[in-house]
């Protein structure tokens, strides 16, 4: 993937990651984000709030799509990043997740690009969905 | 039935919290268990200031809205990185409540905003974090 | 012409598309997405003085507009909307009366298309299983570009089994995925007027480019 604002053009695919969570990830992961709730450290603490087990913080996709903007562009800063959650995501599921850019433009604050963002199941269900704002270095 | 609430909550200030400074612990905590890379070792990756929580997390005149809820997605706009020692301020607003039906039948849309900044003033982040009920 | 009916841009509160990108990334995916124009079917709203003609002449495209409205026969995509349809209904119900909402947008001059009926709970499919079909209804979305496996296959039944016409939208959120799915219509559509006659005629088919998409990436 290109990572000056020069080369990259629309339609570029961003990298693609993919990875299955495990529930001990997914707990470390609600432990360090300071998220309390029983649906993110076991199963069986997910079935007494009704669900069908253990699931991924919504917060985690987000920082998966970070994740995501950081490889693909190292060299460039996040300056917006929104998930919409359609579907639940549990540990133990393979996931995709990738991005396109959509948008190019110089502003007065700098270079900037804008992705889009979808995290999948091995299905291709789409459970989130998100843009990313992405700036680049000044140019000297 | 139409959602029914008093408006006024929209906009109004629920919650103001000054949290303790920043700790290279927390950091690196977050940093290893989201795999996000962040800047460096004293500088946080970009979303850990989701992980703010502050003394309210909803206003205490909220209609009654359901059983269980969600986080049903977030938009933030990031500004100058957290870094080490800074002592963050977090002051959330209703910023919108609706209704809407999904897959999983009628739901209760929150939208709450908070405002992050350091203590230089400086903008941290804002969040408009949509939670859901039903 | 191929239209996309079923699109939300950032005017809706889950999407975070402009209308404006919508336009450049369907003029740079041309040659994969061979679409003419797009129908803009916000959430719940209708603002009678959103006018995009300046991007229809900047771009090429024929924007026409819409709305998704929710009812208790699920979500359906309202076209031709004019004063006297929202003077009536109030978009932001998310429990209008479907037996009732759709016959007098019909008698109003707009058309009501029940979308992606095969979703659980918002679809039409599952209401029929219990509830008296819905009088007046034309036509059905068939193919949805944001439904999950299984949800448009359920659809043909309802298709064969009530004579509905079959439509296609991409229920785009996100700039990517404008198009995908969209409608070819055998009639010229200059308008929202043109779009309401040709659904009532019946001349048109749903159709997927998203093979075609993934061949290209």
């Amino acid at each position: 993937m290109a990572t000056r604002f020069a080369d990259v053009d629309v339609g570029h695919d961003l990298h693609t990651l993919t990875l299955t969570l495990s529930g001990d990830e997914v707990k470390r992961y609600a432990v360090a984000a300071r998220m309390p709730g029983g649906r993110f450290m076991s199963d069986d603490d997910a079935r007494k709030e009704g669900l069908p087990g253990q699931i991924v913080p919504g917060n985690l996709s987000l920082a998966l799509f970070s994740r995501l903007i950081a490889e693909s562009l190292p060299d460039a800063t996040l300056k917006k990043l929104s998930a919409t959650f359609r579907g639940l995501v549990h540990p133990g599921q393979p996931l995709k997740i990738h991005g396109v850019v959509t948008e190019k433009h110089c502003t007065d604050e700098g270079d900037r690009i804008e992705c889009d963002l979808v995290l999948e199941s091995q299905e291709g269900d789409r459970l989130v969905t998100g843009t990313a704002t992405v700036q680049f270095p000044a140019r000297r | 039935m139409a959602l029914d609430f008093d408006r006024s909550i929209i906009g109004s200030e629920f919650d103001r919290t000054v949290f303790a400074p920043v700790t290279k612990d927390a950091i690196q905590e977050y940093a290893a268990a989201s795999g996000e890379p962040g800047a460096n070792e004293v500088t946080a990756p970009p979303t850990f200031v989701v992980r703010l929580r502050g003394h309210r997390w909803m206003p205490e005149n909220m209609p009654n809205l359901g059983r269980v809820g969600f986080d049903a997605g977030k938009d933030i706009e990031f500004g100058v990185p957290v870094r080490v020692g800074d002592v963050l301020t977090a002051v959330s607003t209703v910023h919108d409540i609706y209704e809407k039906t999904g897959r999983t039948g009628s739901m209760v849309f929150v939208v709450l905003r908070t405002v992050v900044t350091n203590q230089r003033e400086d903008e941290v982040a804002v969040i408009d974090q949509k939670m859901m009920f039903r | 012409m191929i239209l996309d009916l079923h699109t939300h841009s950032d005017a809706s509160e889950d999407s975070r598309a402009p209308v404006e990108t919508y336009m450049k990334w369907l003029v740079r995916k041309r040659d994969v997405l061979p679409i003419d124009g797009i129908v803009l079917t916000e959430h719940r709203q209708w603002d009678p003085h959103a006018d995009y003609r300046h991007l229809e002449d900047k771009y090429g495209m024929l924007i026409l507009r819409g709305a998704e409205v929710e009812t208790d026969y699920g979500h359906v995509l309202v076209y031709g909307v004019n004063d006297d349809i929202t003077r009536h209904f109030d978009f932001t119900d998310v429990r209008l009366p479907a037996q009732e909402l759709i016959p007098a947008v019909a008698r109003m001059g707009g058309l009501a298309v029940p979308c992606h009926p095969g979703r659980p709970t918002i679809g039409l499919c599952e209401h029929y299983a219990h509830k008296p079909p819905i009088a007046g209804v034309v036509a059905v979305e068939a193919l949805n570009g944001g439904s999950r496996r299984g949800e448009n296959e359920r659809v043909q039944e309802l298709i064969a089994h009530y004579g509905y016409h079959a439509v296609g939208g991409s229920d785009s959120h996100l700039v990517s995925f404008i198009g995908i799915c969209a409608t070819q219509f055998a009639d010229e559509i200059r308008s929202v007027e043109d779009l309401v006659i040709a659904l009532e005629r019946g001349r048109y088919q749903p159709v997927d480019f998203r093979e075609r998409l993934k061949k290209e990436a």
